[in-house]
């Protein structure tokens, strides 16, 4: 039976006069640079969806001047079938805080924002208590336990908006803009909020820092494989037995583990037809084909990607087209609109998928699938260069069910 | 909420619009105007602003803000008929606020709550698990 590794999930941590900060006390007592390198060396990635390696990250923004830096936690959570950083948000608040202040003393920078989205409004109310009685107990805006490290933390509410979650979009939104992307390079490690350098960190990537640094879980760093180190949260959802958030040693566990042990199997007396691994910018894994190690890995090299733990399963009594719509309107609504190639494209293919429901027409895949090539080359956004992996992805594994041209039953 | 009012970032436009939103349940003319003459920014920006994000209305929205997730992991667990049946019920598409200006329907995006599905939303409040009769009763006990 697949075990679960718990690190970032446990009891509630909500009492700060109960939580120890040992992480960031270890990191002052070792210093910015030997911080950086614990980070660097734990071969953390981001957790976000785009697995950029968190050390690096740091070391770049450390190594940047700037009138001013800033850290940003990105709590702007949206991707469907994704809710562990509202887990860590609502359940794990100072693990979450203890994160930014890594990054932040790990940087150089005195002044951090997380950004939760507007819906969460349950997220929103613990981190502000939490960052009021961190002020209180001078953990924030104070010298920290003696140290010449003192941080400003301020907290953002979104407004509904999911293209939020890209970095550069967020710092626009922050800024009180519309939440569009923008054109990198400059990347906002050298130009970011307020044109100074930012870091942006996802929630759960800062959690796993904090277990980096902290001296009671040393082994944390030691978890996992070359290229996939530590643990991961994953969002179990869809037509599972057991739906809800688990933890998992990366490469210790297949994902017919995941489904079927962790998940307790499907649902009713269905067979399953595919998974989608990390949420619905990522492209289908089918059911013949799970029993293979959870690591990013194993993902690329099926043409496929974790992205943010949310692993949804889906039975064969869904129709295809009528969950390729669900993923298509998506997109549709969500693009920020500066893209055109995004922007139209999505609005396109939601016409031809419509056009083959309501008309019976003819479905042309090769046009769907040029559509799809150019939005990821010339969207600007993760978000957006991801829009069309899953549609895709079902095109070419079930295409030949669908009848294309014929009717479809799948 | 209101008294961590002053733990979030005050400067923002987005939080002044947050604050506005909260206080007359959407964001009037005159505010615009203001936010306009504050910020140094053309109406129009202000607007362009308002526009992108789904929270903030320019005209009053109901009492109850009802969002019902339809994103895929609720979509899978049979949200639609969720749906259906509250559109029907409320006489409602989406976007759309009832007469006695009671309900504001909005058939939103993951909601994080999906390994519970399907989500509703009340104003700030999560109701997960929910089917077509209990999302009904929902609506009435607001009545």
């Amino acid at each position: 039976m697949a075990q679960e590794k718990l690190y970032l999930k446990g009891d509630k941590l909500l009492d700060i006069s109960n939580y120890e900060f040992k992480s960031i006390k270890n990191a002052l007592r070792i210093g910015r640079e030997k911080t950086i390198k614990k980070v660097k060396d734990s071969g953390l990635k981001g957790r976000g969806g785009a697995g950029f390696p968190t050390g690096i990250k740091w070391e770049m923004a450390a190594e940047v001047e700037g009138k001013e830096k800033y850290v940003v936690c990105n709590a702007d959570e949206g991707e469907p079938g994704t809710f562990k950083d509202r887990y860590l948000l609502e359940e794990r608040p100072l693990k979450v805080l203890e994160g930014i202040m890594l990054a932040a003393y790990a940087v150089g920078a005195d002044k951090a924002y997380i950004y939760i989205r507007g819906e969460y409004s349950k997220s929103i109310e613990i981190f502000s208590e939490i960052i009021e009685t961190a002020r209180e107990k001078k953990i924030l805006d104070a010298n920290l336990f003696d140290s010449d490290f003192k941080l400003e933390l301020k907290l953002i509410r979104g407004a509904g908006a999911y293209v939020c979650g890209d970095e550069t979009s967020l710092i626009n939104s922050i800024e009180g803009k519309r939440g569009r992307s923008r054109i990198k390079p400059p990347y906002p490690i050298e130009k970011g909020l307020f044109k100074q350098p930012t870091v942006v960190n996802n929630v759960e990537s800062l959690c796993c820092a904090a277990e980096v640094l902290n001296p009671d879980s040393e082994e944390f760093s030691e978890l996992g494989i070359k290229g996939s180190k530590g643990t991961k949260l994953l969002c179990l959802s869809g037509d599972l037995n057991k739906p809800g958030l688990y933890e998992v040693e990366f490469a210790q566990i297949t994902l017919a583990e995941i489904i079927y042990d962790l998940g307790g199997g499907i649902k009713g007396n269905e067979d399953l037809r595919f998974v989608i691994p990390g949420g619905i910018s990522t492209a289908v894994i089918k059911a013949e084909d799970l029993d293979f190690p959870y690591s990013y890995q194993a993902f690329e090299k099926r043409g496929s990607s974790l992205g943010s733990g949310a692993v949804i399963a889906v039975s064969k009594k869904h129709d295809l087209i009528d969950l390729m719509l669900n993923v298509s309107r998506f997109y549709m609504d969500e693009t920020c609109g500066t893209c055109f190639p995004c922007r139209e494209g999505n609005r396109q293919i939601n016409k031809i998928l419509n056009a083959f429901k309501e008309e019976d027409r003819k479905i042309e895949t090769e046009l769907i699938s040029d559509i799809g090539n150019t939005i990821r080359l010339a969207a600007r956004c993760g978000l957006g260069q991801s829009s069309l992996n899953f549609i895709t992805s079902v095109i070419e594994n079930y295409g030949k069910e669908l009848k294309f041209g014929g009717k479809i039953y799948a | 909420m209101d008294k961590l009012k002053s733990l979030f970032y005050q400067d923002s436009l987005l939080e002044k619009l947050h604050q506005i939103q909260i206080t007359y349940g959407y964001i009037p003319e005159a505010e615009i105007e203001n936010l306009s003459e504050k910020y140094q920014l053309a109406r129009a920006n202000v607007y362009g602003v308002i526009s992108f994000y789904s929270m903030f209305y320019t005209e009053p929205t109901g009492k109850y803000i009802i969002r019902i997730c339809d994103s895929i992991s609720c979509h899978l667990n049979e949200s639609d008929s969720v749906l259906r049946a509250v559109k029907s019920y409320l006489g409602l598409k989406s976007h759309q606020t009832t007469e006695d200006k009671k309900f504001t329907l909005e058939v939103v995006e993951c909601l994080g709550h999906c390994g519970e599905g399907p989500v509703m939303m009340v104003n700030n409040k999560i109701f997960t698990k929910i089917n077509k009769n209990k999302a009904l009763e929902i609506l009435n006990d607001c009545m």
